[in-house]
C-alpha cells in the first residue's frame, strides 16, 4: 500500500502548513487590529454611512473624479451582467448622509435621483456600532454553542478540541484575507461568517465519525474513506457558492459578500479538516490503540 | 413497482401541503389592496383582497386596463361606476374611486422584502431617552396612525428588541416610497398655534375635533404662482374644525387684542408651529375677535424648481400638517437610525438574477453528482430531495408569512447545501460501502449521527442571529434553520429509503 506508506511520513508536515498559515493569519490580525484598532474594515451597514445604488450605466470613472471632489471618501463600484456584459448599476458608498450624498450625485450626472431610480440605504453611525457589536456578540456565543454541540457528541477531550481549532482557523484565515485584500465587511457578512461556523464543521465531524466509530479497515484507510466523502463534499458546496461570482453577478452586494466568506471559509476548510484535523486524529488513534 | 414507505408518504404529504400552501394562482384582474374607512366604498362593502374583473363593462386584466378604466370613467359625463368582483357587483355613483388602491394579484402566497420588491424601511428609536417595551408600543401605534392618515397602504409597523435590551420601531413601506419619508417617520410632529406666546390649540384629539382633507370645498390648493428668484411656488387652504375647549380659549385669548390701523385685522397674528418651527403666520380679522369660533382655516405654501414639482410637494407640505393636526404629536424626539429605500426596478433585477443563480446551482450540482456516481437514478433522486426542501422551506415562509429578502434566500440555498452534503454522507455511507465486516445497521447508524451532529452544530451556530441587531438579519437564520430542520426530519429520511430502493 504506496498510499499508507506515503502518508504515514508526511502527514506531520501536512499537519504543520496549515498551522502556519493559521498563525501567519493571527499576526496579520493582531498587527490589523493594532493599526486600525478593529478587527475588520467595516462598510457602511456596520460603521454607519450611506450606500446609493443607480440604475442604469454610468462612466464610473468620471462619476468618481467628479464626486471625489466634495465627498473625498467616496467609493463607487459597478455591476454588470456577466453574460450579457449589460451594466445594471452603479453602486455608491460614503460615510456621508444621503442628504449630503444624494445632492453631490444629482449635479455630477444631472439627473435627479428618485425611488424609481435608485435605491438609498443609510445607516446612523451610533446604529453601525451597535450592530457591529451584537454581531460579534453573536459570533461569539455561536461558537460556544458549537463547541457544546461538538462535545456533547463525542465526549472526548482531543478529537472535540480538533474540530473547534479547525473551526476557529476556519474563521481565521478568511478573515485575515478579506483584511488583506483590502474587502469592508457588512452584517451579512458576519453572518456569514456565523454559518461558517455551522457549515464547516461537517467534514469534521465525518472524519472524526469514521476514524473513531468505524471499525473496519486501518486508520488511514478511514481517513481517506472519509476524505473521498468529504472533499466532494466540500467541492459540492464550494461548486454551489462560486455561481455567485462567476455566472450570476446581478445580485444584491449583501447577498454575494455571504458567498464569498463561504467560498473562502470552505478552501480554509479544505486545508484545517484535511491536513490538520486529520494529523491529530490519526495522531490520536494511533496513542489510543485504534487501528 | 416497489411498495412507498411510509417515509416516503411523508414527503409526498409534505410536498403537496407545500403546493397548497405556496398555491399559485392564474387568476386575471387587480385586487384590492386598501379601501379608505369609512369612505363609500367602504360603507358600500368592498374589502381589501377583493379582485375586479370588470369596470363599466370593461374587462380588467391588468393594472393598466384599471388605470385605463378609471380615467375614462373620470371624464365620463356620467357619474357611475359600476364594478364586478368576481363574486359581487357594486355600483357608485361618483366618478373617481380615490379611496380604493389596488395592486397586481400576487402569482404565489410567497412573499419577497423590500430588498427584492421595492420599498422602505426604517429603524427608528427616540432621541436620548431609554424607553419600555410598553412606550415602545405607544409609538408603534402612534406611528401607525399617522401613517394611515397620510394615506399609505400597504405599511407595517412594529417594535423590536435587540440582543442589548434596546428598543426600536421598525416601519416598512411596500412599493414606491414618499419623498418626505424622512420628515413623515422622523419628526416628532408637535404642531402649536400661538398668538403671542399663549397657545390656542395644538395637534391631537384634544383640541382638534376634525380636519377637512379630501373634500374640495374645504381642502384644496389655492393657486401656483412663479417665484422671482427661479421656480414655482404653490399655496394651500385646509379647514380644521375645533373642539369647544380650544375654541374658547382663542375667543379668551383675542378678546383683549386691538385692531390694527387698518381696522381689518388684529395686531397679532395666528402663528402656526411644528416642531418648533414656526412654519406660517395667520391675520385673525377683526371679526374673530373674542368669538368662540370651531371652523379654522389653516394656510400655507411649496416650492419646487418646476410648477408640476411644486404642486407636488405642496399636496405633499398639506397632507404631511394635515396629518399632525389629526394624529397629534409624538411623544418622543425621534432618530431614524436606519433608512433604506430600494427602487422597486432595482429590485426586479436582483429578484431576476436570484432566480438565475439559484438554477445554475441546481444545474451544477446535478451534473456534479452525476458525474461522480454515473447513476442518473441516484442524481435525480438528491436532486428531487433538493428541490422538496426548497420547496416545502418555502411553504414554511409563507405560512408564518415571512417576507423574502435576499439573506433568507442565500439561506435556503446555504440549507440546500447542507442537504446536499447529507445526502453524499448517507450514499457513502450506507450505499457504496457495501460489504465488509460491519452491518448496513451500523452504517446508517453512523450516517444517522453525522448528519444529527451537523445539523446540531448549524441551528446552534444560527440561533444567536434570531436577535442581533434588531432582527435584522433573522431571516437567514430563519431559513437556514427551517431548511435544515425540514432536511432531517422530511426529506433525509425519504431520501435514505428511495437510496435503498434504487440500490436495492
Amino acid at each position: 500500500m504506496e498510499n499508507k506508506n506515503w502518508y504515514d511520513k508526511y502527514y506531520k508536515i501536512m499537519f504543520i502548513i496549515p498551522i502556519i498559515i493559521f498563525l501567519i493569519s493571527i499576526i496579520y490580525l493582531f498587527s490589523f487590529h493594532a493599526r486600525t484598532g478593529d478587527l475588520i474594515y467595516r462598510d457602511t451597514s456596520l460603521s454607519g454611512g450611506t450606500i446609493i445604488t443607480l440604475q442604469g450605466s454610468y462612466d464610473i470613472a468620471s462619476l468618481e473624479s467628479s464626486l471625489k471632489q466634495s465627498i473625498p471618501d467616496v467609493s463607487i463600484r459597478g455591476i454588470s451582467e456577466l453574460t450579457s456584459g449589460r451594466e445594471i448599476a452603479v453602486i455608491i458608498e460614503s460615510s456621508v448622509s444621503p442628504e449630503q450624498l444624494k445632492p453631490a450625485i444629482e449635479s455630477a450626472l444631472n439627473t435627479k435621483l428618485t425611488d424609481e431610480n435608485s435605491s438609498t440605504e443609510f445607516s446612523g453611525p451610533s446604529l453601525g456600532d451597535n450592530f457591529y457589536r451584537q454581531l460579534i456578540t453573536s459570533l461569539i456565543i455561536s461558537f460556544i454553542l458549537m463547541s457544546l454541540v461538538i462535545f456533547v457528541m463525542f465526549r472526548s477531550f482531543i478529537p472535540s478540541i480538533a474540530i473547534i481549532f479547525a473551526a476557529f482557523a476556519d474563521i481565521v484565515m478568511p478573515l485575515a484575507l478579506l483584511d488583506y485584500m483590502g474587502i469592508k465587511i457588512s452584517a451579512a457578512g458576519i453572518a456569514a461568517f456565523l454559518m461558517l461556523i455551522g457549515y464547516s464543521v461537517d467534514t469534521d465531524i465525518l472524519l472524526t465519525t469514521r476514524v473513531i466509530k468505524k471499525r473496519e479497515g486501518t486508520v488511514n484507510q478511514r481517513i481517506y474513506g472519509a476524505f473521498k466523502t468529504g472533499i466532494f463534499m466540500t467541492i459540492t458546496a464550494l461548486l454551489a457558492v462560486l455561481p455567485a461570482f462567476f455566472l450570476v453577478t446581478t445580485i444584491p452586494d449583501s447577498f454575494r459578500q455571504i458567498f464569498l466568506i463561504l467560498a473562502l471559509g470552505l478552501f480554509a476548510d479544505i486545508l484545517n479538516t484535511w491536513f490538520t484535523n486529520a494529523g491529530i486524529i490519526k495522531w490520536y488513534a494511533g496513542k489510543k490503540g485504534l487501528n | 413497482m416497489a411498495k412507498l414507505t411510509i417515509r416516503i408518504w411523508i414527503l409526498i404529504i409534505a410536498l403537496v401541503l407545500a403546493a397548497l400552501m405556496i398555491s399559485p394562482t392564474f387568476k386575471t384582474g387587480v385586487v384590492i389592496k386598501s379601501v379608505e374607512k369609512n369612505s363609500t366604498a367602504f360603507n358600500q362593502g368592498i374589502k381589501s383582497g377583493m379582485i375586479i374583473k370588470e369596470i363599466n363593462g370593461q374587462e380588467i386584466s391588468s393594472l393598466e386596463d384599471y388605470s385605463q378604466a378609471i380615467s375614462t370613467a373620470f371624464t365620463s359625463d356620467e357619474s357611475r361606476i359600476d364594478i364586478k368582483t368576481e363574486n359581487e357587483n357594486f355600483v357608485f355613483l361618483a366618478h373617481n374611486l380615490s379611496e380604493i388602491t389596488v395592486g397586481k394579484i400576487p402569482v404565489t402566497k410567497i412573499k419577497t422584502g423590500l430588498d427584492l420588491s421595492g420599498g422602505a424601511r426604517a429603524i427608528i428609536r427616540p432621541e436620548n431617552a431609554t424607553v419600555s417595551e410598553s412606550q415602545i408600543n405607544d409609538l408603534v401605534s402612534i406611528t401607525s396612525e399617522r401613517l394611515n392618515a397620510f394615506g399609505l397602504s400597504d405599511v407595517t409597523v412594529r417594535p423590536a428588541k435587540d440582543l442589548e435590551g434596546n428598543n426600536f420601531m421598525i416601519v416598512e413601506i411596500a412599493g414606491t416610497t414618499p419623498a418626505d419619508i424622512r420628515d413623515l417617520l422622523g419628526s416628532q410632529g408637535k404642531f402649536e398655534a400661538k398668538i403671542g406666546n399663549e397657545t390656542v390649540f395644538e395637534g391631537g384629539e384634544r383640541d382638534i375635533a376634525d380636519v377637512c382633507r379630501s373634500d374640495a370645498s374645504c381642502a384644496s390648493i389655492t393657486g401656483c404662482s412663479p417665484l422671482a428668484e427661479g421656480g414655482y411656488s404653490c399655496t394651500f387652504q385646509f379647514a380644521v374644525y375645533l373642539r369647544d375647549v380650544a375654541a374658547q380659549k382663542h375667543a379668551d385669548i383675542t378678546r383683549n387684542l386691538p385692531l390694527d390701523s387698518t381696522g381689518q385685522y388684529l395686531t397679532e397674528k395666528l402663528y402656526l408651529y411644528v416642531d418648533d418651527q414656526e412654519v406660517d403666520s395667520l391675520l385673525i380679522s377683526s371679526g374673530l375677535r373674542g368669538q368662540v369660533t370651531t371652523q379654522i382655516s389653516i394656510q400655507g405654501s411649496g416650492t419646487g424648481a418646476t410648477q408640476e414639482e411644486a404642486l407636488k410637494n405642496t399636496q405633499s407640505d398639506m397632507n404631511r400638517l394635515q396629518t399632525i393636526l389629526l394624529t397629534g404629536s409624538l411623544p418622543y424626539k425621534l432618530e431614524i437610525v436606519k433608512l433604506d429605500t430600494i427602487s422597486p426596478k432595482l429590485g426586479a433585477e436582483f429578484t431576476k438574477g436570484i432566480f438565475t443563480l439559484a438554477i445554475s446551482v441546481f444545474l451544477i450540482i446535478s451534473v456534479v453528482l452525476f458525474i461522480k456516481y454515473r447513476k442518473i437514478k441516484l442524481t435525480f433522486a438528491v436532486i428531487l430531495t433538493m428541490f422538496s426542501e426548497a420547496m416545502i422551506t418555502l411553504a414554511i415562509a409563507a405560512l408564518i408569512r415571512w417576507n423574502l429578502d435576499a439573506a433568507s434566500i442565500a439561506g435556503i440555498i446555504a440549507g440546500m447545501g447542507v442537504g446536499v452534503n447529507d445526502q453524499i454522507v448517507i450514499i457513502d455511507e450506507a450505499v457504496s460501502g457495501k460489504g465488509g465486516n460491519e452491518s448496513i445497521k451500523e452504517k446508517v447508524k453512523r450516517a444517522l449521527f453525522i448528519i444529527v451532529g451537523a445539523f446540531f452544530t448549524i441551528v446552534a451556530a444560527m440561533l444567536p442571529l434570531l436577535w442581533a441587531g434588531a432582527g435584522m438579519l433573522r431571516g437567514f437564520a430563519l431559513t437556514t434553520i427551517i431548511g435544515v430542520s425540514v432536511g432531517i426530519l422530511i426529506t433525509r429520511p425519504a431520501f435514505a429509503d428511495i437510496v435503498k430502493k434504487i440500490e436495492g
